[in-house]
């Protein structure tokens, strides 16, 4: 049950505004033939009876296939130039199979009967030569078999886009955030993927997928080239599981603008006095805090010390499951795959398993955990939430982070409300530099543009603000949430995980929030 | 299978036959990559890819566009070249274009193993079972990570250049923590050569670094007097050498940058033994024969003696300000111009300080200092009076490249090491030595083990 990336647009990807096929130029629809004669040159399905069948001769217990397309598009530009302008795609297989209890994995760009015959073999003589030594047994908790596809709910392939539209976009944001005097440098960069991922596996099921995401950024310098000093301010808005009209909806020139601005302010921003403090946290903020020190503990995998050597292990046990007290009782966190524009949304994950919702801190309790079909089974657990993914036809699929966010406040609360409440504070807009450690208790973050808050009201600007604390105290400081009106979607294109490292896109979403007594340090002093 | 060089050429004509814009460099790379990951003293997973991606960039009228395929059939590459070109003609002038370079000459390096390239899956698999059963014998849980990769790369121009290199990495990482989980050890090495891998070793410091970690005592966090191991040098100063851009630095917004417009070139920035180089022949870590698009790569000096003797000049760069173009940096060098000084005579010197085996998740916080923010990881402890005391509970520190190196703060240097950054998984190779400073920063206590 093939369905081509034509079909794919002529049913639902080209949606209203779009340009449609017939108004492309020639040269560009001869190139979308070409990329589309490999990818549709080869019968998926019958590769895929051929890796099934080839795995189960050789004995395994479960094998699965991925044939897989990823195409991506990068403008990056600076001032007035443009400084690349690329276009790249990648096709290829991967067959991974489940051999005496042990993972065996193999992957070519030779997309042809005769090598998934013979990398279905590699991974199955790999699976062989490692289980000689197996001491613990891998197995999975099943699934329902299922056929079917599913797209992302873009509304404007960005692909089908002109490549002249996108270098004037970037180029008139530049000239926005230039229009500020004390502006020395933009960088602007665009960025799009789109994959087309096939999953067959000996469970019977047939999947098809067809994902967009976006990526925009820019980031402003300002230099006082008298005293040396320099200062930057990025974009706040991050990418997003959507097509092109993302970039037409946000106020991107806008916010270039603002940016130049405030790059120029921080050249003059008081600098910040060491000490507690309360915070409020904006969305284009907090997002990545959650991501480092909510989604990574809640990741099974690392519980259980299967990321021991790399990424780390949580300070989250199994045994806290239903106990620990992760956060103060208005903090709510839900895992999320089926989430509308999240960069981890998906129809199925990459063993099969539909995208799912559910709580993984509820009312401020720690509640349940990220799985896998085998993270499932090590456990007792009787079905996986789905959160198996590889970056790549190439990569070996394994335990990746669905969308986490925060819920919102059942109020109306604004972040003036917020901020009303706050005698002694700072406001912080815009991810900045980021550390945690390996079990995710101790973090420290930066940001983008800092604001002092003194007796309920938004004061001056301040700079070399970085916040440090210990997750569990942190969320337990929470003491006010935004209403739904604040809440915005936050993300990462490229979060890394596993030996070797993979890249996954994922969404943190959250209202604007209030912490109190957060340690403060001025990382422009050292002693 | 990995191209051979003309396997590499022909593709490369291919490519150049098909591209009628003004100028072109065209590249095809093939990889054989293999890896095998152990957790809980169990196998978990192990695969293999080999890909090609053919990579081609054009300028017409000096308007330029790039596309890149891993598919290498007649078809595929002629719409990957005729892509690129109307990447080309949609986009504005190139200001920075320079014309491909015409036929240069290269010195070959030897940075190449079959056995790397073509590792025995059976006999690495008896590897890491040794490496889980001295884990074992140890009353340890084992974790870790080897990969064998061989890379292959062919590239020319327009104008008439042509390259042709291979290159191979295996590296092996393991941790060991104590069952209680209140201890862990971790040790790294890497090589080019399968067979120059003492994965024996990697195994055994682990392993006796978990052991010695059990028990840590809390300290304060502030100011102490520190030994950083060539992996903890590695983690914090790996992609150092890889930072001395003289765009930026002259643009103003660089660690590197002077007031004035000026930059600090010819001014002692670090301690006086301090040598950072780039040397593609160097035979414990080679690199590739050709740096910054094709240039052959040189031998060359950022830091000698203490003084900044070189900022990296791209070939656009140079020609702005009439420089010639950096041949480098191709890897990362650092040695002291004086006898290095053993790790364990650095701790029978020390009176009251700190060693540290690991750094992790480090990441900038002020560029101007290069200030940097991360943790302690898998092995500190304290010293006093020449002798390791006791373990100690991690830290967060924050800590300035430019001070740490900076005159006066050095006290001792060790012997340059082939290590990788932990963070990086060993893929990104130097030569670093160990360090005594007087000052290395922490800021709070970290109870992760």
């Amino acid at each position: 049950m093939t369905t081509s990336r034509r079909d794919f647009l002529k049913t639902a990807g080209v949606a209203a505004g779009a340009i449609s096929l017939s108004t492309l130029p020639d040269w560009f629809s001869s190139i979308v033939a070409a990329e589309e004669a490999a990818a549709n040159g080869v019968d998926k399905n019958a590769l895929a009876d051929v890796a099934l069948s080839t795995a189960r001769k050789l004995g395994v217990t479960y094998a699965d296939i991925r044939i897989n397309r990823y195409r991506n598009e990068s403008i990056a530009t600076r001032e007035q130039q443009v400084q690349n302008v690329s276009r790249n795609q990648s096709f290829g297989f991967g067959v991974r199979v489940l051999y005496k209890g042990t993972w065996g994995f193999a992957s070519s760009r030779s997309v042809t009967p005769e090598d998934v015959r013979r990398f279905t073999q590699q991974a199955v003589e790999i699976a062989r030569a490692n289980s000689v030594y197996q001491r613990k047994r891998i197995s999975l908790v099943p699934v329902e078999k299922v056929v079917t596809s599913w797209k992302s709910a873009f509304e404007k392939d960005p692909f089908e886009v002109s490549i002249d539209d996108k270098i004037q976009f970037l180029l008139s944001l530049n000239e926005a955030a230039m229009k500020t005097a004390g502006v020395s440098f933009v960088n602007s960069f665009m960025g799009f993927v789109n994959e087309q991922k096939f999953y067959a596996s000996t469970d019977g099921s047939r999947i098809e997928q067809y994902i967009i995401r976006a990526n925009p950024s820019f980031n402003v310098t300002a230099v006082n080239r008298t005293t040396g000093d320099f200062q930057s301010r990025s974009a706040l808005g991050g990418p997003q599981g959507m097509g092109y009209e993302y970039i037409e909806k946000h106020d991107w020139k806008r916010e270039a603008q603002q940016a130049g601005e405030e790059a120029v302010m921080k050249l003059k921003a008081k600098p910040v006095e060491p000490g507690k403090y309360d915070l409020v946290l904006h969305p284009s903020h907090l997002w990545l805090t959650i991501h480092e020190s909510v989604g990574h503990p809640t990741e099974l995998d690392r519980a259980l010390w299967m990321e021991a050597n790399y990424a780390g292990t949580s300070f989250i046990t199994p045994d806290k499951t239903g106990k620990l007290q992760f956060g103060s009782k208005i903090v709510n966190f839900v895992a999320d795959r089926t989430q509308p524009t999240g960069l981890a949304t998906v129809g199925y994950d990459d063993e099969g398993v539909p995208a799912q919702s559910w709580h993984l801190i509820k009312d401020g309790v720690f509640v349940d955990w990220q799985t896998t079909r085998d993270l499932a089974a090590m456990t007792g657990k009787k079905k996986s939430y789905g959160c198996n993914h590889g970056d790549s036809w190439g990569s070996i699929s394994f335990p990746r982070m669905p969308n986490v966010s925060l819920q919102s406040g059942s109020g109306n609360t604004s972040m003036d409300d917020l901020i009303a409440g706050v005698e002694k504070g700072i406001l912080i807009y815009g991810d900045g530099s980021y550390s945690i450690d390996q079990q995710r208790y101790n973090f420290q973050f930066g940001g983008q543009v800092f604001w002092e808050i003194k007796n309920g009201k938004r004061g001056d600007m301040l700079r070399d603000v970085a916040y440090q604390s210990r997750t569990t105290d942190f969320w337990n400081s929470c003491d006010g949430l935004g209403g739904r009106t604040t809440y915005e979607l936050g993300g990462s294109f490229n979060d890394g995980k596993g030996e070797p490292g993979q890249s996954n896109a994922v969404s943190h979403g959250c209202p604007v929030a209030r912490f109190r007594g957060v340690n403060i340090l001025n990382t422009a002093r050292r002693s | 299978m990995l191209f051979t060089e003309k396997d590499a050429r022909a593709i490369c004509d291919k490519l150049l036959s098909y591209v009628k814009a003004n100028d072109a460099t065209v590249a095809v790379t093939s990889e054989n990559y293999s890896h095998l990951r152990f957790a809980s003293n169990a196998f978990t997973t192990s695969g293999a890819r080999e890909n090609v991606n053919v990579f081609i960039t054009v300028w017409i009228d000096k308007k330029r566009g790039a596309a890149s395929t891993n598919e290498i059939n007649d078809e595929s590459l002629k719409a990957t070249v005729a892509l690129a070109e109307q990447l080309a003609r949609l986009s504005p002038v190139d200001r920075e274009y320079m014309p491909t370079l015409a036929k240069q000459t290269y010195k070959p390096t030897n940075a190449f193993a079959e056995a790397t390239s073509n590792i025995s899956v059976t006999s690495r698999a008896k590897t890491i079972n040794d490496v889980i059963t001295s884990c074992e014998k140890a009353k340890v849980v084992g974790a870790g990570f080897h990969q064998a990769r061989g890379f292959a790369t062919g590239s020319a121009t327009r104008n008439g250049n042509f390259l042709y290199e291979r290159s191979s990495l295996v590296s092996l990482a393991t941790t060991a923590r104590t069952p209680d989980g209140t201890s862990s050890g971790y040790f790294l090495r890497n090589h080019f050569d399968v067979a120059k891998l003492d994965t024996s070793r990697v195994a055994s410091e682990a392993i006796r670094k978990a052991l010695d970690s059990r028990n840590p005592r809390v300290l304060e966090p502030g100011v102490y007097p520190a030994i950083l191991e060539p992996q903890a040098v590695a983690d914090l100063l790996v992609s150092f050498a890889f930072g001395f851009d003289a765009r930026n630095a002259e643009e103003g917004r660089s660690a590197f940058s002077a007031p004035g417009g000026k930059t600090k070139l010819g001014e002692k920035i670090f301690d006086e033994r301090i040598n950072i180089y780039s040397d593609p022949w160097h035979p414990e870590l080679p690199g590739s024969q050709s740096a910054q698009g094709g240039l052959p790569a040189q031998k060359i000096y950022l830091v000698r003696n203490g003084v900044l003797e070189n900022l990296v000049y791209s070939r656009f760069w140079a020609k702005q300000k009439g420089k010639e173009p950096t041949p480098g940096p191709v890897n990362n060098i650092m040695e002291s111009s004086q006898p290095a000084v053993s790790v364990e005579d650095m701790i029978k010197s020390m009176d009251r300080g700190l060693l540290l085996g690991r750094f992790w998740y480090i990441r900038g916080v002020d560029p101007r200092t290069v200030l940097q923010t991360g943790l302690t990881r898998d092995g500190i402890w304290y010293i006093e009076n020449g002798k390791i005391q006791y373990p100690v509970q991690n830290f967060r520190f924050n800590q300035s490249v430019i001070e740490l190196l900076a005159p006066g703060n050095v006290e001792m240097i060790g012997k340059s090491e082939r290590v990788g950054s932990s963070e990086g998984q060993g893929g990104n190779a130097a030569l670093l030595p160990a360090l005594k400073v007087k000052k290395f920063h922490f800021t709070s206590q970290s109870e992760a083990v």
